[in-house]
């Protein structure tokens, strides 16, 4: 793997060193600063590769494994995700995994927002339905979607009863995040 | 409205942009000695009937797939939906 | 105090309020309408049109009377129904609508002219002279007619959005909704229960019924207590389901804290946006009047309402105990509220039926065949007219209750245009079986009004739904309970010489309809709009049908053959803060933000809003006193140096795939698939109608790999018609298509010395113009490792780079450059000399490529590739297009320092300035620091024939005429020699 050896400091997409997180009532929200990400797509008569033993899920789906996972994004297309991996070059990495596809780094293009639960799924549930126009009963634990959000597109994905994952555009950070804190904020009133 | 995603079942249409027609898939010849006259047809022309109409819908905050939505356009049922790359390899 | 027994307030919660300033006392239970009515208040406001005292008429949210204006100073709000506001402790309320204290109006006036204001008035009186209308008419009538006042200060509060998704939205939480939403519930479905009331139990708390031989409360308790112990059920009390729209969608407020001073930390009230599966339409019926002579005096009011106020809210209509009450009824109905209202121990004068056969239900005194021809009373009732058999006496009243029947609250079942169906039994509308798909009425709203009947069906309803849900739900325990007798006559009106009220809310009475049927404004639409009847807040709930009822008689027409009125959303109005909900200001809507945003932020920068951007637009130093000085100096530093700008708004959209260059072929104008791997080109695409659409420049980085700019403005646009023309068109090809435009931190690298600057960050790499000329790109390292890309590439004219890293280290790329560039005097600049660059160098942007030019015009006629097909090509050959001789030029102010301002037109000098005459016009203008003159761009006919000539900019907005000479687009650097050397 090719490590980005740079004298260079980086900043997280809210702008800060590091990584923001607050907590607010039960929900925690942690800005993801380390997530290597890349999109995967198939070209023309290519069958699914296993990239770091991750079979590609289906319509809707997410997996992981180890440290590694993937998300449906479309059509023969996923997102390759790489927990920790957010400081090399994840493309790479993921191209050596999969020769052959069509590969292209996004790990800069996106800001990834994990928001825990202290208390079940009843607190990520109540703030998807302040945020999102999806049925949080058909998003269950390893499933995966793309929406509007406050004008936004995102990726959700949930991890887990208790855990969502909020992916948006890396400019759009700020207003994510407000839009995420403020719902979050008024959930606890 | 909730537009039936071939791939992801009912959505709400405002995660879509809506584009009209779907005769824009049928791009003309260009090498057609009256290419310009049916490109004008296809460029400017359109069906915009009262009743069931095919039209292109893409799912711009989704998966980023233009649909060939019918839709009745009197009573806004939709009788069905498909991937517009489906339906244009189809007619290949 | 007129306050009697029982009752579901709640006498250990007093609660102190102020009406028109007196203060009053009321219980936690309370509306504001019936604890002014237990307070003796029946004035609590004016009519619309007359200025007439009036008093309530309703209980609920279908009150066209009683309306006040609440709290005071940001927070007031006009037009709240007394009838649904819940009191709070402090509630400060105000009669509108009147000139004066409420009880001597100077503007009542206007009911002694009413005979001039009769249907019809103002289309026919103020329609001439036509200037006066705006001038004089409209705010002389706005000022007489009219409703409450606005604060104009801004709204303090906040208000929320929320989207729900259920099996089953159970409208309205009465005998059917919770009978409905209890038998959802237990089968597991998922259930929303919205009720606009605060409390749960619809009409049940009205009435003295008995459920289970105990009291109506304990079952809406127990059904209540069971529905929030189970997790798929959500109850919604307070909110309001205002309209049904396409799918299954319905909109629905919930006021979250109107019942409370303020809304501290909380929001005021939620916007929802449900989504259901199906619905149950138990919404309810509304009582109608029978209008009669006037009948509009405080103390006369529905006698549901009455019976309302008495059972739930332990409040009597009269003023005094002492004063009696009569009701006036077409049917069975009416008796009930007497039964009522006697057991309560109030005073009943006795029912006045209109059917000559009626019979009494207990001990009060009968006057059948009998109708109320007249009442007395200046600020409230005091006796009314008894008519029988030619017969009238005069009989001293405190109130009066009128039944005219129940009309099913079919409003949510016609808003996809279902029309409701008459029912000759029922005598009132019910809902259209061509309603909505999906939504099943139920209840009172079907016409079923019984307690027994509604209970049943609610329940009937939501099997039914489930059922085609697939999921199976069981019948369950109803309680024991009765249907009342709904027996009633089709009486409609008293006829008499008087004016008899039929809309209160807009002052339209019986006459005012037959003088509509003389005019001919017969159908019922012709009939609202002449007479305004059934239009404003109350949506004419409780007046629509006794209208049609007479303009039925006066056609001779039956009544549903007369036609009916169907409904829009909403249902009751809706603040259009809670529509526009969430953010205001800068928060109003996302904000992207450069990858150097902050730094500029540090930097001093003013920031300009480009769509969604926030983009740098000038560095303002130390002593500098305009924006000029500070452009100029950052446009001299890159002619003169280096500067850099951030340019990650830029669209990019990554293109691989093996047939990336065929894709690419197709979508630009020119020729792209030949382009070498390591090299740049500009590019050109039209849209298919032959008209430029959008430039940028395309990179090849490998065999199948290409990466696209767009400019800023048209980044998702063009990435959506790549999308279009890989899908819909070619789908065959192999391309892969995705935006980078946020992974990248671009930044413009620009002037004589940027070759110097770079090559001090570059790794190993040879930034000689023969290893990496003009056009040229490649991936490489910089800062000791960090990937990078790097395009020659020139907006500026000057010798001039973009290097790109990933987006998180934008910022101290940025600021790296500027400490390596510090001895070279590096400038950063923003989107103003950006601007006066590109024109300066004569390039296009978004003010030439505004849609209505094509590529000839523009210059880049050759750019359209005859030797294949792309989008627009065919269209950009057709004789209107290819004929046009207009081109891009530059102009030159004659006097420097005067501006042609973009959007002038261009002229011969002398000629007039007619259409005809018309050259050309101006698209951008700038100062150039560099020429120390005014310049412009702008298309002319013929200008690439005509350099040197001298024409007039006209700008007739501003009586502006400056002159300008007509020079070559290229003001700097015309051979290009500065960004290839």
């Amino acid at each position: 793997m090719i490590d980005l050896v740079t004298d260079l400091t980086p900043i997280c997409a809210l702008g800060g060193t590091v990584a923001r997180i607050e907590t607010f009532g039960g929900l925690t929200i942690t800005e993801h600063s380390d997530l290597g990400l890349a999109s995967l797509a198939l070209r023309k008569g290519q069958s699914a590769p296993q990239p770091f033993g991750l079979t590609l899920p289906d319509v809707g789906q997410a997996v992981s494994k180890d440290s590694y996972g993937a998300f449906w994004t479309g059509r023969d297309q996923w997102m390759i995700e790489g927990q920790g991996q957010g400081a090399i070059d994840f493309a790479a990495a993921v191209r050596a995994e999969a020769p052959g596809v069509t590969v292209t780094e996004q790990t800069d293009g996106f800001t990834a927002f994990e928001i825990a639960s202290a208390q079940g799924a009843a607190p990520i549930e109540a703030l998807m339905r302040k945020l999102v126009n999806i049925d949080p009963k058909a998003l269950g634990a390893g499933q995966t979607t793309r929406t509007g959000l406050e004008h936004m597109t995102v990726f959700l994905i949930r991890r887990a009863d208790d855990r969502l994952v909020v992916i948006g555009m890396r400019t759009l950070a700020g207003s994510l995040w407000h839009a995420l804190a403020v719902a979050a904020r008024r959930l606890e009133d | 409205m909730l537009i039936p995603h071939p791939l992801l079942g009912l959505r709400d249409s405002q995660e879509f942009t809506y584009l009209g027609d779907a005769a824009l898939m049928n791009r003309p010849d260009p090498a057609t000695p009256d290419a310009e006259a049916v490109f004008c047809d296809y460029v400017f022309l359109r069906d915009n009937p009262a009743g069931v109409h095919r039209e292109l819908w893409f799912h711009e905050q989704g998966d980023r797939s233009w649909l060939v939505v019918t839709r009745d356009t009197t009573t806004h049922e939709i009788l069905g939906a498909e991937l517009a790359s489906d339906v244009k390899g189809a007619a290949k | 105090m007129t306050r009697l027994t029982g009752g579901l307030v709640d006498r250990s919660k007093p609660l102190n309020f102020t009406f028109n300033g007196k203060s009053f006392k009321g219980f936690e239970g309370d509306t504001l309408a019936s604890a002014l009515l237990a307070n003796g208040v029946q004035l609590m406001g004016r009519s619309f049109k007359y200025h007439r005292p009036r008093g309530v008429f309703a209980a609920g949210s279908e009150e066209p009377n009683a309306m006040v204006e609440l709290r005071t100073g940001a927070r007031q709000e006009p037009n709240t129904r007394a009838t649904v506001t819940e009191l709070f402790d402090g509630l400060t309320a105000r009669s509108q609508n009147h000139m004066g204290p409420l009880e001597r109006d100077l503007l009542a006036v206007n009911d002694v002219l009413s005979p001039f204001f009769a249907a019809g008035f103002y289309y026919k009186t103020f329609m001439w002279p036509k200037a006066f209308w705006e001038k004089l008419y409209e705010p002389a009538i706005r000022k007489a007619a009219g409703l409450g006042a606005l604060s104009m200060l801004p709204d303090p509060d906040d208000y929320d959005k929320g989207f729900l998704h259920c099996d089953l939205l159970v409208v309205g939480g009465g005998a059917a909704g919770l009978s409905a939403a209890l038998t959802a519930g237990r089968a597991g479905a998922e259930v929303v229960l919205a009720d606009e009331d605060f409390a749960l139990g619809g009409r049940l708390l009205m009435e003295s019924d008995l459920l289970d031989e105990a009291e109506a409360t304990a079952w809406i308790a127990a059904v209540k207590a069971e529905l929030e112990s189970l997790p798929n059920v959500r109850i919604m009390t307070r909110t309001t389901v205002f309209g049904v729209y396409d799918h299954g969608i319905f909109g629905a407020v919930e006021r979250v804290s109107d019942h409370l001073p303020t809304p501290g930390d909380n929001v005021r009230q939620t916007l929802w946006r449900i989504t259901a599966k199906r619905t149950v339409l138990a919404a309810g019926a509304t009582e109608r009047h029978i209008p009669f002579a006037d009948n509009d005096r405080p103390g006369v009011m529905l006698a549901g309402a009455m019976r309302a106020y008495a059972n739930r809210w332990a409040a009597s209509p009269v003023k005094q105990d002492s004063d009696a009450i009569a009701i006036f009824t077409n049917g069975d109905d009416g008796h009930r509220t007497a039964m009522d209202l006697m057991a309560k121990g109030a005073k009943v004068l006795g029912v006045i039926d209109a059917r000559a056969d009626a019979k009494a239900f207990g001990d009060y005194e009968l006057f059948a065949g009998a109708t109320v021809t007249g009442t007395k009373g200046r600020l409230g009732l005091s006796a009314i007219e008894i008519t029988r058999g030619g017969q009238s006496q005069w009989h001293s009243v405190g109130a009066l209750g009128v039944a005219g029947g129940w009309n099913p609250n079919v409003h949510l079942s016609s808003h996809h245009r279902g029309r409701p169906v008459w029912d000759e039994r029922l005598l009132a509308f019910v809902p259209s079986p061509d309603g909505p798909k999906g939504l099943i009425p139920a209840g009172a709203a079907a016409g079923k009004g019984g307690t027994a009947e509604a209970l049943q069906d609610g329940m009937a309803a939501a099997i039914r739904a489930l059922a085609e849900l697939e999921i199976t739900a069981a019948e369950i325990p109803l309680p024991k309970a009765e249907n009342a007798s709904a027996e009633q006559a089709a009486f409609w009106h008293v006829p008499g010489a008087k004016r008899a009220w039929v809309d209160f809310q807009n002052d339209v009475t019986v006459k005012d309809i037959a003088l509509a049927h003389k005019e001919n404004m017969k159908p019922v639409e012709h009939l609202k709009r002449w007479t305004t009847l059934g239009m404003a807040t109350d949506q004419g709930k409780t007046s629509n049908i006794s209208a049609l009822a007479v303009m039925a008689e006066l056609t001779g027409k039956s009544i549903p053959e007369t036609g009916t009125t169907i409904f829009r959303p909403p249902y009751t109005g809706v603040s259009l803060s809670v529509l526009g909900g969430g953010d205001t200001g800068p928060l109003f809507r996302p904000r992207r933000l450069t990858p150097t945003h902050y730094w500029a932020e540090a930097q001093g920068a003013e920031f300009v809003e480009v769509g969604q951007w926030m983009r740098a637009q000038y560095f303002p130093q130390k002593g500098e006193t305009t924006w000029r000085e500070t452009v100029d100096r950052e446009v001299l530093a890159v002619r003169s140096g280096v500067g850099l700008c951030d340019v990650t708004t830029l669209g990019k959209v990554d293109v691989q795939g093996a047939d990336a260059g065929e894709f690419l072929n197709r979508i630009y104008s020119n020729m792209m698939g030949t382009l070498k791997v390591g090299k740049v080109r500009y590019g050109l695409m039209l849209r298919e109608d032959g008209h430029a659409y959008d430039d940028g420049t395309c990179a090849r980085l490998g065999e199948d790999h290409y990466v696209v700019t767009t400019t800023t403005a048209n980044a998702g646009l063009v990435y959506r018609q790549m999308e279009f023309a890989h899908q819909c068109l070619w789908p065959e090809l192999d391309v892969q298509l995705i935006s980078t435009t946020d992974a990248w931190a671009q930044i413009a690298v620009a002037g004589p010395k940027s070759r110097e600057l770079l090559s001090r960050i570059v790794d190993e790499f040879d930034m000689s113009n023969e290893a990496f000329p003009f056009m040229g790109c490649a991936e490489l390292t910089i800062c000791g490792g960090l990937r990078a890309r790097l395009f020659r590439i020139s907006f500026s004219g000057e010798l001039a780079y973009e290097v790109a890293v990933p987006a998180r280290f934008g910022q101290a790329l940025m600021e790296r450059l500027m400490e390596k560039g510090a001895d070279l005097g590096v400038t950063p600049y923003g989107t103003e000399a950006l601007g006066v660059l590109r024109i300066e160098k004569g390039h296009a942007a978004g003010a030439e490529l505004n849609g209505q030019t094509t590529a000839q015009m523009l210059g880049l006629g050759k750019m359209v590739s005859a030797k294949k097909d792309s989008i627009g090509a065919v269209m950009s050959r057709r004789e209107g297009l290819a004929a046009d001789t207009r081109r891009l030029v530059g102009f030159k102010s004659m006097e420097p320092q005067t501006q042609a301002m973009a959007g002038s037109h261009l002229f011969t000098e002398g000629a007039a300035q007619t259409m005809d005459t018309d050259q050309g016009w101006l698209t951008s203008s700038c100062y150039s620091p560099h020429l120390e003159s005014y310049i412009a761009l702008g298309f002319l006919e013929n200008g690439d024939t005509r350099l040197g000539e001298v024409l007039v900019a006209a700008n007739p907005l501003e009586g502006q005429a400056v002159k300008v000479e007509v020079v070559s687009a290229h003001f700097v650097d015309p051979e290009g020699g500065r960004l290839r050397d």
